[in-house]
């Protein structure tokens, strides 16, 4: 009778201590706020937990607010952040490991062997900070300058301008005032805006050179670089070849014949301007001083979002594991491109057979080159003051000539300096 | 007697309490927790994650010495200055108008009521393209008269522009409140006046102006309420631009909490704003509050 107890007691036990190991983990994940981005999450999720059956994911979007950054920062003041987050970008980023809200993922076992997988050992490195990996980047959005080919064409320019002194000569023939403008120097007014023209500029001019030193968070640009990008502004608004205000849709309208670009304007001129997107657009790197070598590639602003563990997650492995599988399969990136048509943050776009199909439009084509050359923004807590400082010391005395470009810089880079020192 | 007095008004202090118990309870969720976390954060270093650190009064004195600060003091100056004037003039002249119509008054009046209840945002989008380098506004402009305004782009006319925007979003509300005080002057204040001779002119002057006092001083407390409030406007159409000609207290708020993590400075303005306001609102009351008496 003591046996049969024993036995019995003892099996209680084995069935417990089953159902306590089999227990299911569940991930709190958080992915950016977009349509095309929500398609991709709704396919991979579900196949996640079909292969891990011992972790789920609950998957919703980044909860509705006036950007990303604010709802993840009320979730944190909250203490309701998820385990996992997208769309994270490097300012953001610096802001959460100087509060150690996320932990180096370079911790976890298997992140060389993944960033070699994942093909993207030299997209990782320009996430660096203070030696560790924080970030996953998911994607990476070169800025390109899109053309009217048509404009070009009718004013006799079989190619896009590839420098300053091009686009001087381009405007000289084919400006027309209120009507049409050369080239949009100046993205608006926003603090976002700066990723858009000067930074991007600079990174061009510079060959990917910072505009913040990251070791000792000095702001540099007001060296030859920023100074050729400065007068490049400068000039197109004193002889009137941009505009402050280019109207709606200037690119599709015609009111400017090269501006620059994201990926996601594909899908949207697919849809509005089907006919200007197949027909009339050419796509180049942002443009270049005269005296800059023509056999150097050119480098751009990357527009880049990546993933990360919060530091208050309860299954820092499980999260690691979701973020492993994600990324070490190739078809994720096939399905990324079909769904979002941004180029995937990895090295072999060009070269790996599984991206050819994406490959013959020219268009994407020419983002997926430019990806090894695009450099994130400084990696600063203080992101939007510095950009803010840019705009209103750099940017808007350049718009509507206050100052020389000289004097602008000087301003733009002791304003800044000025956020970075406080 | 006595405990039947007593047991009264015990049952009537329970109801009383039960009766305004939700009120102090919603108020003191939604505006007394908030109101004191707000005090607390005026004088705390926090940026929503690391620990909150007290800083007593360095907010304050940052926030003066902060040329930020004085610029938006100056852009809602000038805000108010065409607001004000240019939504009391109008409004009172549309209430007039409605006063005078003999039929579909109420029409009349609600359908200028849907520019008040419209979404800023969509609105805000509907003004940027009508009035935009290449907008129909412009176009028609540069192709009949061969000049171009540069509505939103211009320093010193974006946040005129801006102001006859939310003239026209306002006017309908406010001419709602001037028609009911209109309606409430005596008809015979004007039948007396005209026959003594006085003209329209002189009985607008005379007789309306000065018994639609409470209207005007309502008006002008919700207007200037607007004022240290508005924000969806430049937000959406200038972004504060151009050079920072349209920035206002709310958007500097905003940015301050929300973009640059210091929800501590952000309260600390929001505070001084709300004295700013306070203080404008007991300035005009003084100045132009009159006892009205109808009698």
């Amino acid at each position: 009778m003591k046996k049969k107890a024993w036995l019995l007691f003892l099996a209680v036990v084995m069935i417990v201590a089953a159902i306590g190991f089999s227990e299911t983990i569940t991930l709190k994940l958080w992915t950016a706020p977009n349509p095309n981005q929500n398609l991709f999450w709704k396919t991979l999720v579900p196949q996640f937990e079909k292969t891990h059956p011992n972790i789920k994911i609950k998957w919703s979007q980044i909860p509705a607010a006036g950007s990303s950054e604010e709802a993840i920062l009320t979730a944190i003041a909250s203490n309701r952040q998820p385990d996992i987050c997208t769309n994270i970008f490097s300012g953001f980023a610096a802001e959460l490991i100087s509060s150690k809200a996320i932990v180096p993922l370079d911790s976890f076992a298997g992140f060389e062997e993944l960033v070699k997988t994942r093909d993207m050992s030299n997209v990782i490195k320009k996430w660096e900070y203070n030696g560790h990996y924080y970030v996953l980047p998911i994607y990476v959005n070169p800025m390109l300058v899109w053309w009217r080919k048509d404009i070009l064409e009718k004013y006799g320019f079989k190619e896009p301008p590839r420098t300053y002194g091009q686009i001087y000569e381009l405007a000289k023939k084919v400006v027309i005032p209120h009507k049409r403008y050369a080239y949009q120097a100046v993205t608006g007014v926003n603090w976002w805006d700066r990723w858009f023209d000067f930074i991007t500029d600079y990174y061009a001019a510079s060959g990917g050179k910072p505009y913040i030193y990251p070791e000792k968070q000095v702001a540099v640009f007001n060296n030859e670089y920023g100074k050729e990008v400065a007068n490049f502004i400068y000039t197109l608004f004193k002889n009137h070849y941009t505009a402050v205000d280019l109207g709606n849709l200037p690119f599709y309208n015609g009111a400017v014949v090269g501006m620059i670009m994201g990926p996601w304007s594909i899908p949207y001129a697919q849809k509005q301007f089907p006919d200007i997107l197949k027909n009339d657009v050419a796509v180049t790197p942002p443009p270049v001083p005269d005296n800059y070598p023509k056999d150097k590639p050119i480098y751009t602003f990357a527009d880049t979002k990546g993933m990360i563990i919060f530091s208050s997650s309860k299954h820092k492995e499980a999260a690691w594991e979701f973020m492993k599988w994600v990324y070490s399969n190739p078809e994720h990136d096939v399905l990324w491109i079909k769904l979002t048509q941004m180029p995937p943050a990895r090295e072999d776009l060009l070269s790996n057979k599984l991206f050819a199909p994406y490959l013959k439009d020219p268009v994407f084509a020419a983002y997926a080159k430019y990806v090894p050359y695009a450099v994130p923004t400084a990696l600063s807590a203080k992101t939007v003051s510095i950009q803010q400082a840019m705009t209103n010391k750099l940017i808007e005395p350049l718009m509507y000539l206050k100052t020389t470009p000289e004097k602008a810089l000087n301003d733009a880079v002791a304003a800044v300096n000025d956020v970075l020192f406080q | 007697m006595k405990s039947n007095v007593r047991t009264l008004k015990r049952v009537e202090n329970i109801k009383g309490w039960l009766l305004s118990g939700p009120y102090w309870i919603f108020a003191a969720i939604f505006f007394g927790y908030p109101f004191i976390w707000l005090v607390i954060l005026a004088f705390s270093k926090w940026n929503f994650i690391s620990p909150r650190e007290t800083v007593w009064f360095y907010n304050f004195i940052k926030l003066f010495r902060d040329p930020m600060f004085w610029t938006v003091t100056w852009n809602t100056t000038r805000f108010m200055l065409y607001f004000i004037p240019m939504a009391l003039s109008l409004s009172i002249a549309l209430a007039m108008a409605f006063a005078r119509a003999k039929r579909f008054r109420t029409f009349f009046a609600m359908s200028f009521l849907i520019a008040n209840v419209s979404s800023g945002v969509a609105y805000s989008i509907i003004f940027t393209q009508l009035f935009s380098t290449n907008g129909p506004v412009n176009n028609f402009l540069y192709n009949h008269f061969g000049i171009f305004i540069p509505w939103f782009s211009d320093p010193n006319l974006a946040m005129f522009s801006i102001a006859i925007m939310v003239t026209w979003k306002f006017i309908g509300y406010y001419a709602l409140i001037f028609l009911a005080g209109l309606q409430a002057i005596p008809k015979e204040l004007y039948e007396a006046a005209e026959m003594d001779g006085a003209t329209k002119w002189t009985q607008f002057w005379k007789i309306t102006l000065p018994l639609l006092n409470p209207s005007i001083v309502m008006v002008m407390v919700l207007a200037i309420t607007l004022t240290f409030g508005i924000f969806t406007e430049p937000f959406m159409i200038t972004g504060g631009g151009p050079l920072n000609s349209t920035q206002t207290f709310m958007m500097v708020i905003y940015t301050d909490a929300f973009l640059k993590y210091e929800p501590g400075y952000a309260a600390t303005m929001s505070i001084v704003a709300a004295g700013l306001s306070f203080a404008l609102i007991l300035l005009t009351r003084k100045l132009i509050e009159r006892k009205v008496d109808f009698a």
